[in-house]
Parts: C-alpha cells; structure tokens; sequence
C-alpha cells in the first residue's frame, strides 16, 4: 500500500507578523503534532501491508525539518514543495499545490491530519480530494484495507460509523487514533540517507498563486469577565448562570 | 445585489440547532436567503429554515446523501451555486459541513474562511485566534461565492422568517462521485462523548480525596448534554480513575466550552490541558489554588457539598 | 589451571568490552584505594558487618604468606619460607588473624541466620554459606596444622601464637601427631586450591575485582554521567548507543558485574525497592552478571560475530531499568565501589536512542525538551513570567556585559507554580543583598539533565553545546543555580562541552551573604524546620551545610530525619521520574514525606524544586498541615519585608 502523508510545518509559538500573516521563517517550528498520527497510521498500515510511505510538505526553507522528522520515524521518502511566491498561500493554493504534488506518483491513500494545529481550517484535505477525484473520509480512527478497497471507522459525535470505499482515497486521521511513534536516534541517523525531492511551483506546473484573503486588523479579545472569586451561597447560582450563559445546559 | 446560501444540516429530527444559527449570520447581509438541505428530512425541515429566515430552501430527500456523507453534497451544492450564483456560501464549522465546504472550494475556486464568529457581508468576516485572545478581521477577495463557516453557539437562532419556498432538487449523483459508503453506525450511549469532544469538561483532581467522589461528577455530567468526565494527574496517579481521564501535559488536551475543575490546584502540568476552555469554573477550598486565578469563575468552598448542589440546581431549572 | 581457564573466560568478556577513560588523577585513585579498600572504609558504614568483613579481608592478606609456607611444607616438612618461617612477629600475626578470621566466619553466620537482614533477599545464599566453610576450613586447618606442629615441637616460636599453643595441647605429640601434622597440611591446600577453582565462577572472584574496580570509580562527583559523544553526520551503521548487548558494556561496567558480592547493601537503601517496586541495584547488578557470564564463553570464541541476547527484557526487564530515581544511594553503599547508576543509564540510552522503548507518558517531556527546550513544553518566552511585579531584575541580552552571577532559574523555576515562588524568593534576596547578577531568560534552556538521565543522550548533547555557546559567548564566569539537577550539570557535565564556569547552588551563595552580614534576620520564620538533602545537591555533590547554615540563621529551630546528609532517602523525581507514572506499594515521595512529618516539623525546607513539588503533593495527598518551603523562601521570610 503506498501511501502519501500530508503534513505541515508549525510555527512552535504561533506569532503574527507586522502583515498579519503567521510568522514561519525564522522561528522555530516543528512537525504539525497532529499530522503525527495521521504518520503513524501510514507507518503501521506500510509495515503490515507493504508500500512506501512518502511525505509532502509545503512551507519554507525550514519546512524540510518537519520532512527529517516524519522520516525518522519511518517514511521512506519526502517531497518538499517550497517557493517564495507561496508566502501567506491560503487554503486554496495550499490545496491546488499539495494536490499537484501528489498527483505526479500513483499512490492507493493520502493521509493527513485533521486540521493544523496553527490554523484549524481543516479543508485542505477535501480540497485536495476533489481536485484530484477521489472520495474522502475524515476524523478517521482506523483503517483496513478489504477487498481491494478500504474499511474505515470515522469518529462521530455520538460513536463511530463504518465505511467502505474504494481506493485511492484521502483520509485525515484524529488525535488518539494511534500512538505516533518517537524517533529513535537511529531513525534520525537514518533519515539523512533518504531522499527529500524539492519541488518549485514550476516544477509542480502551477502559475497562479493569488491569496484572495487578507486580515486587515488584529486587535485584543475584549477582556473576560474573568477572574472572579466567589463563595458561600451565590456559588450554586453563578456556577449554573454560567452554564445557561455557555449554552451547555 | 446576490444572495446568500446557507448549507444546512438536516435529519429526520429536523434542521440542527447551528443551521439556523446560520441563517441568523444571514439575516445580516439584507439579502435574500437561500437554505440548501440535503438527505432524509430535508423537506419536513424546510418550515423550520424558513421560520428562521431561508426565503428559498432547495432540498431533497434522497438517503444517497445520508449514504455517503460528502461528496455527493458538494456535488448537487455545487450545481446550485452554479445556476443561482449566490455570492456567499454559509457553513457550520462542524465536521460534515466542513468536507462539504472544502470540496465546494475546488470547484469553485473561491476562497474559504473557516472558525469565523461573525460575518458582516459576503466579503468580510470576524474569528477569534490565539485561544481566543486575539480577533482578527478578514477581507474575503477573489471570485464569487465566498465561503465561510461559522463556528457553532456564535450567534443565536432567531426566528421571524415567513413561508420558504421549496425546490425540490434533483439527486442524480453520478456513480463515481459518490465517494465512501457508509455501512455501519455505531452509536455508544452509555460513554457519552469523548473527553476532546465534549462541550462541557468536569474534572476532578486531588482534592476528591478518592474514587468515590467521582461519582458526584459523574452526577453531575449526567445532567448536562454532551459532558464527559475527566481528571488531573494527581487522581490519575492515586489510581482513583483510569489514565484515559487525564488531562494535562501528560494526558488529553482539552478545549470545551465549559470546563469545571473540582478539586484540582491547577499546576501548569494541568492548566496547560484546559486553558483553552472558553470558559472556567473551578471549585477549590484552598484560596490560594492557582487555578482560582486562572478561572473565569472561582468558588472558594467544599466541592463535596457544591458539586451535587450544582447538579440540583441544574436539574430543578430543567423541570421548570 | 582451572582457575585460571575459567577466570579466562571472564578476562575474555572484560577484553572485549568498550574501553573505559579511568586513570586520571592516580593518586585520587590511589587514596581512595588505600581508604576503600585497605581501610574497608565502605563496609564500617555498617559497624558490625563491617569489622566482621575487616577481620576476614585482613586476615586474607595477611594470611597469603602461609599458603607459600604450606606449599613448602607439604614437599618437605621442615621447608619453610625464608625469614618468616622463622619470625614471632609473624606466627603471632598468622594466629591472631586466623582467629579474627574464625570470629567473622562466625560473625557472618550470626548475621545471615540469626538476625537475617532483609538485604540479602535475592542473594545466593547457598553461595555464601560455602564460601564461609571454606574459609573456615582454610582458617582452621592453618590452626590446626600449626598446633600439630607445636605438639611435634617444631614450631620456631610456640608461645608466639597463643591459640595454636592451646590447641596443641590436643595432640599427644607422637606418631598419630605427625600423621594429622601431614593431613593437616595438605588438607589446608587442598581446600585453598579448591578455593581458586571455585572463585571464578562464585561472587568471591571479587575478592580479585574488587581491587581494580574501586580504583577504577569515578573520580568526579557522583553525580556526573560520562558523555557518549554521538556525530548524526556519521552514519556508521554500528554507532554505539547504550548498552544493548554484554559486548556494549564498557569494563568498568563488565568489572562492576563481576564485583558484586550480593551483600545487598545496595538494595537496602534503594527508593525503589522500598516502596514495592521491581528494581534492586543488586538483583540488576546480579542479573546482568548471570548473563554476561553465560555469554562469556560466545564473546571469547566468536569475538563480535556472534548473536548475543539482549540485556533488557532478557536479564533484567524493561521496568526495572526504568524505575530508578538515580539517587546513588546504592552507589554510596557499595563496598566494591560499582556504580549501578551509570549502567543503568546506559541500559536506558540504548531502549531510547536505539529503540524508542520508554514509558510513553515521558514522551511529552522529551518532546517538550526538543522543541520548546523545556520539560514542560511551555515556550521560551514565558520564562520571564516569574519577574512580574519584580523590580530590576536584569535580562541578559546579547552583546551586554556579564554580570557577577548569572542566576540560572531552570525550567521549574520558570515554569512550576509552585517552584516559581522559589525563584522570586532567591531574586528578592539577592536583590536585597546588592548582588550584581542577571537571568538569561528565553535564551535560557533546559540544561538538558530529564533528558540525559532518560538515556537520550544526544538530546542532552545539543542542549548542552548550545547553552555553553550562549554561556560563553555571553562572558559569563559564575552561575549560580537554584535547583540541584541544574547545578550538578552545569558543575560536573558542561566541562566535557567546553563549558567551564563556577558553578555554586543558591544556598551557597545566600549562605555567604548570609555570613558577610548583608541578610539579616528579622524574625524568625518557618516554626520548627526539617532539611530534606536533595540527592543532586547532597550525596552527589557533597553539599549538606550550606543549606543548614541558612536555616540556622533564619528559622526558629531544627531538626534533623533520621535519613539525612548522604543517608537522605530521595523525593522520587530524579532519572526523569517526574514525568514518568509511579507503581509499587507506596510513592517515593509519600514515604519519604511521612518521614519528614514523624519529626514533628512544622516546616519541611528543600533545596531543589522537585523535592519541593515532589513534597508538596505528598503533603496534600496526606491532607497535612505541615508546610515545604525552600530555604531561600524561607530565608526571604526572615530577612525581607
């Protein structure tokens, strides 16, 4: 089973810059937490069925740390799509890119996280999906594959629903479905022999990068009602107007 | 001047709650309001999305969108959005609304906004970042419709619309945009939601004094939609409840709309777990627990008596 | 011959081991061998056995001539060896050590079935009771065959030897006499011969590695851990990452296994072992020999090509290694000097580096250390959090000028609710005090030690390189520390990085200011105070007075635990167990809490953040009212408004 993992490059304190826009070069940054169980479930799928795990990423120079990571746990290779002209890439062209990478190479299953841990949009995937055809399922807890497709367990609000689909399809995987592995030094030894191809948007054929959205102020949360002590008999009623107020109950 | 399109999730109980929350974002823009619901219960929602304001409601019944959640969804969205041409598209910020959206925006190719809190016009939106100690105001450029989904519980639903007029839509979804079938549901009712999930967190830390005080929590959770129980570290390590209840540095993040501590001194292991609750109560009888400074709501006090007090309180004005 | 092939075997394992780096400072070596080993300085940590062993371990030594005369006398019967065959001096000394020697054989007895110290559980006990025998025979067929001799009237000086005197009285003196006189003599080598052959294969082949091995010990500081430089760019294949196998373990280690008497005193002081856990310094150190020694014979004949069994799980499994706290208090009580600690972490640097097998709750530490570079996975930013509401607290920036002392705050400084009280108390002083000192602040990072004492060992590595570059691009020369796992590292294991600065904790520092009359006490704080000794600033360090001398002058009255100084039983954090869940019987920090509050203190003073935090929580778990506060807290309490 040859898999594709999406994965991103995260600030490790998410700060904005004077244009608004977060902050990605010259901080530090790491592997999306939440693309590593996305990873993990590749790993064990790869190691119980066979296939190649590769990794794609967009982001800058220091975007390729995030790549050594995910190959140290095990993927076998790594595609980096970084180009000057994605700074601020949105959804859309994040999606347009990723789609474009993954396309060049035949692959049965592309995994991804279930939103970035910087951004929480958590679209990309699907994006991604429909631009290449394919069917989708998301906040995925595990996967088998079956009869020449897949069967997956999807978490829902009130339990878990059990699909079928064909394969290739994109999945995005939840926090806690699988315990992402840590690298051992020796994987990170490892890592530096394997391949990491470093694409451009030429290279990947794609022209029109235009952002079409743009924060134009930042400004303070109004500050919380917070910090309030109480005691004795206006305890119960407080704590229960609260909770009527949050729509809880 | 265009219109909007509200996506509106639909079952056989009727709309949900955030679909007509969308439709009171919509209200706002002064232009007239279409509801696109698809799958079982679609039509027998249409009254209710037109009380709350859909003008139109274009629906259709077919169990193909209940079958296979997402793509079929997009596919009959997006032939809508390329007859009518509405200018903007509104989603809920849930997990299904989601994938509908992100596939509406490769067809489209128009831009998406996703966690907003408020939308003014189909150009410019409002969300919240930084765990809510920022607000940031969005331009939304590019070609029509924008999209943007709106988190749920940021507005209230509000009625005042009239009659909406129905349009019966044409399922024909081709085979192969159909995508994952669903085959199983599985429903866990004794669990209740999972701790990352629930909307409301009650935890309890050392200050229970042992396992049994967990059951005036788990009372208390019992009184509320969509509460899970959890626990600091110092109760996970007493062995008082079972690892999967922590929170913490070394356990589950958890960002719930309201997130009770009973019991719990909020050292930063712990606080680092919850802080993104949007609200917190905490229940401590020690003054100088650092987690009363860090909640929204601190009570000084016996959590033995005021937790099952709370639960009553809760109960009594849910009878009423 | 027997003896010899089968020590060879052992030799062999002790060849192919890593090279070990212990033969600086010969004479620090060489004192420690005389006091340690000659002076059996270790064993009188325990009054009885020790004098038991002392008279056993001298009497061997002085007893080894005799077996040279016995060897001459089995061939002739008047052959003896020249000039002390024939001096008083040395037939008093041969019957009165033989003597000593009968009364620690019987010493020995007495301890090991009558009073049955819980030590020795796990020992080889069979093992023991024949070696003593041994002895025994050896001792007293001496006697014996001395007596005869005395009988015979052959002896040079009878009334020289007093015991053997009284014995001849025994022997009639004639043809029977000199029969047993005979018997005696060879009955007296066989037994030594039979001795050697056995040594090898028993624990009493320490008697020949106990030696070495007590003058291979660490000369620095127990608290300092040898590096294992590891080069990422290298990318040999076989990079040594820990102890994997019996041919990882370098021959000090190797020495170490082969040392170990199963005596136990190790296991008696262990935490662990004391609140129900699996590890017993002793079990680990005999599991580990058991199997390199049956693998002993595969090293010496296939010498690298061979397949050999994994230490963990195969000799001692995986929780065991991992439920140490890294105390020492096993290495403190060793007479034969092993240094369990540091094969344990060995142990440890191979499951995480080679094999990412740990307790997964430490994960979020280690990830914590890697990306943000702190335990708590909090960014650098909010180190300077604890300053709010202080005045003049100076943040070192690049490019500004070093100031006297860097005040090194630690991650828990930084981050820990509780520890950040500590940090503002030790500002205040020092503030008040008129130091010149400064703080890093988010340059500062995480020295690297959870990391480090995990096994992750590169990990520690480019923490450490890179605070020295920031260290020492910043000029600094003094720092001063406020927790005992930073000082250790920043004093004992930054030298091996290019990183050599004064390192001093902050009750050394608050205790000279103290002294020099610039924090005088104004009340006295605290009520009736107990010191808990932090292991990594006490027994690892050797710094037990400062602190007492800080709270000599600021709190009302002292009391010490029984358990203190060297002897302090740990507050359960160290070895990364902070991070990691605790199982057993009892908690580590429980127990030793309970032990504190038995005093009566009103107070509990620590010196390191994890005790304090470790000490707290068992306070509130036990509901009590008694109080821990760090001693600069408390210090601040009684010299500050």
């Amino acid at each position: 089973m040859d898999v594709v993992v999406c994965t991103k490059y995260v600030p490790t304190e998410t700060t904005l810059g004077p244009d608004h826009l977060v902050v990605r070069s010259g901080v530090d940054g790491m592997l999306d937490p939440g693309d590593e169980y996305g990873l993990e479930l590749a790993l064990q799928l790869t190691e119980r069925h066979g296939g190649e795990v590769a990794v794609v990423s967009m982001g800058p120079g220091e975007a390729g740390t995030a790549i050594q990571r995910a190959l140290a746990m095990g993927a076998q290779r790594g595609i980096h799509v970084v180009d000057p002209a994605l700074r601020g890439a949105d959804a859309l062209v994040t999606s347009r890119v990723l789609a474009a990478a993954i396309g060049r190479a035949p692959f049965d299953l592309v995994v991804a996280g279930v939103e970035s841990t910087d951004g929480y949009t958590g679209t990309v995937p699907v994006t991604v999906a429909e631009l290449l055809g394919l069917p989708s399922v998301t906040a995925i807890r595990s996967l088998e594959p079956s009869d020449g497709g897949a069967r997956i367990e999807r978490m829902t609000e009130g339990g878990f629903d059990v699909y079928e689909t064909p394969l290739p399809v994109v999945v995005t995987v939840t926090a806690g479905a699988v315990e992402p592995r840590y690298p051992s030094l020796k994987g990170i030894m490892q890592a530096k022999q394997k391949p990491i191809e470093r694409a451009s948007l030429a290279d990947l054929g794609i022209d029109d990068v235009t952002t079409t959205q743009r924060v134009t102020s930042v400004s303070d949360a109004p500050a919380k009602q917070g910090g309030e002590v109480v005691q004795g008999d206006e305890a119960v009623p407080r704590i229960v107007d609260l909770l009527a107020e949050a729509k809880v109950i | 001047m265009g219109d909007a399109f509200v996506y509106a999730e639909v079952s056989a109980e009727g709309p949900k709650p955030v679909a007509l929350e969308l439709l009171a974002h919509a209200r706002g823009f002064g232009m007239p309001v279409a509801a696109v619901a698809l799958g079982p219960g679609a039509t027998d929602s249409a009254r209710a999305l037109g009380e709350h304001g859909a003008g139109t409601v274009y629906a259709s019944d077919d169990p193909v969108f209940a079958d296979h959640p997402d793509r079929p969804a997009a596919h009959v969205l997006a032939g809508l959005v390329a007859d009518h041409a509405p200018d903007v598209v509104l989603f809920a910020q849930t997990y299904d609304s989601r994938d509908v959206a992100g596939r509406l925006q490769a067809r489209t190719g128009s831009t998406l906004m996703a966690n907003a809190t408020a939308v003014s016009d189909p150009r410019h939106a409002r969300a919240e970042i930084f765990g809510g100690t920022q607000v940031v105001e969005v331009e939304l450029d590019g070609p029509s419709p924008t999209i943007v989904l709106l988190r749920p519980k940021s507005i209230a639903a509000e009625r005042g619309g009239g009659d909406a007029e129905v349009v019966e839509v044409d399922a024909d979804v081709p085979d192969d945009v159909r995508g994952a079938r669903v085959v199983e549901r599985h429903e866990e009712q004794a669990s209740g939601p999972r701790l990352e999930d629930a909307k409301v967190v009650i935890a309890g830390g050392r200050g229970l004094g042992g396992p049994d005080a967990f059951a005036l929590l788990d009372e208390l959770a019992a009184s509320i939609d969509g509460a899970a129980v959890g626990a600091s570290r110092a109760a996970v390590d007493a062995g008082w409840v079972p690892y999967s209840y922590q929170i913490g540095q070394t356990g589950k993040t958890v960002k719930p709309e309201v997130y009770v501590a009973a019991g719990i001194s909020g050292a930063l292991q712990h606080a680092v777990g919850m802080k993104g609750a949007r609200r917190i109560v905490a229940i401590n009888k020690d003054p100088d627990a650092p987690i009363l400074a860090m909640a929204d709501l601190g009570v000084v006090g016996d959590l033995f008596q005021l937790v099952p007090a709370i639960t009553e309180e809760i109960r009594r004005r849910r009878g009423s | 011959m027997l003896f010899w092939r089968r020590a060879g075997a052992r030799l062999d394992v002790l060849r192919s081991a890593r090279p070990a780096a212990r033969t600086d400072d010969p004479a620090a070596r060489t004192r420690r061998e005389l006091a340690d080993v000659f002076g059996q300085r270790k064993l009188f940590q325990k009054a009885v056995p020790g004098l038991m062993h002392a008279f056993i371990f001298w009497g061997f030594l002085v007893l080894l001539p005799t077996i040279f005369e016995a060897m001459l006398a089995a061939i002739d019967r008047d052959w003896t060896l020249p000039y002390l065959g024939h001096a008083a001096w040395f037939a008093f000394l041969q019957d009165l050590f033989a003597t000593l020697v009968i009364v620690g054989v019987f010493t020995a007895f007495l301890i090991r079935k009558v009073q049955r110290p819980d030590r020795f559980r796990g020992s080889h006990m069979e093992e023991a009771d024949l070696i003593l025998l041994l002895i025994l025979g050896i001792v007293s067929t001496l006697l014996l065959w001395n007596a005869t001799r005395i009988a015979l009237g052959i002896a040079d000086h009878p009334t020289a030897a007093p015991v053997a005197d009284a014995l001849s009285s025994l022997f009639a003196g004639g043809t029977g006499t000199e029969v047993l006189e005979r018997v005696f003599v060879w009955a007296h080598l066989l037994l030594v011969f039979g001795f050697l052959t056995y040594l090898p294969k028993s624990k009493h082949l320490h008697i020949i590695t106990a030696a070495p091995n007590v003058y291979l010990a660490k000369n620095q500081p127990r608290g300092y851990l040898e590096p294992l430089r590891i080069d990422l760019a290298s990318a040999d294949a076989d990079v040594h990452l820990g102890a994997a196998v019996a041919t990882d373990l370098s021959r000090k280690e190797v020495l170490d296994l082969f040392s170990c008497t199963e005596c136990g005193r190790c296991q008696e002081v262990c935490p662990a072992w004391n609140t129900g856990k699996a590890l017993s310094p002793k079990l680990l150190i005999m599991d580990l020999r058991d199997q390199v020694a049956a693998e002993a014979p595969l090293i010496a004949s296939a010498a690298g090509t061979v397949e050999l069994q994994p230490l963990v799980p195969n000799a001692v499994e995986d929780q065991v290694v991992w439920d140490c706290v890294t105390c020492g208090a096993c290495v403190r009580e060793c007479p034969v000097d092993i240094e369990h600690v540091d094969t344990i972490v060995d142990l440890r640097r191979n499951l995480v580096m080679a094999e990412s097998r740990f307790p997964r709750e430490a994960e979020a530490m280690l990830r914590g250390v890697e990306q943000q570079e702190n335990p708590w996975g909090q960014p650098a930013s909010a180190r300077t959090e604890w300053t709010s509401g202080l005045d003049g607290i100076r943040i070192l920036e690049p490019g500004d000028p070093p100031p006297e002392y860097l005040f090194w705050v630690g991650c828990a400084g930084a981050f820990d609710e509780r520890a950040k009280q500590t940090t503002r108390s030790i500002a205040r002083l020092l503030a008040a005090a008129g130091v010149d000192f400064a703080i890093l602040g988010a340059r500062e990072r995480c020295t690297g030690d959870p990391a480090r004492r995990m096994g992750h060992e590169y990990l520690f590595q480019m923490l450490a390189e890179a605070n020295v570059e920031t260290l020492s691009g910043a000029g600094v020369t003094t720092i001063v520390a406020s927790c005992a796992h930073c000082f250790n590292t920043l004093a004992n294991e930054y030298p091996d990085y290019g990183g050599s600065y004064e390192v001093i904790h902050h009750t050394e520092l608050l205790s000279r200011l103290q002294r020099d009359g610039l924090l005088p006490a104004k009340r006295p704080a605290g009520g009736m105070v107990t010191y808990h000794d932090a292991c990594y600033l006490g027994r690892h360090n050797g710094r037990y007075d400062a602190p007492r001398d800080v709270l000599a002058g600021a709190v009302r009255a002292t009391r010490e635990m029984e358990r203190n100084r060297e002897r302090s039983f740990c507050c359960g954090a160290g070895g990364a167990r902070m991070w990691m869940e605790e199982g057993g019987d009892a908690r580590i920090n429980d127990t030793r809490f309970a032990e504190a509050e038995a005093t009566g203190a009103d107070t509990v003073a620590t010196a390191c953040p994890y005790c304090f935090v470790m000490l707290d929580d068992a306070a509130k778990a036990a509901g009590s009212a008694t109080r821990v506060a760090d001693v600069a807290t408390l210090l601040a309490e009684s010299t500050l408004d």
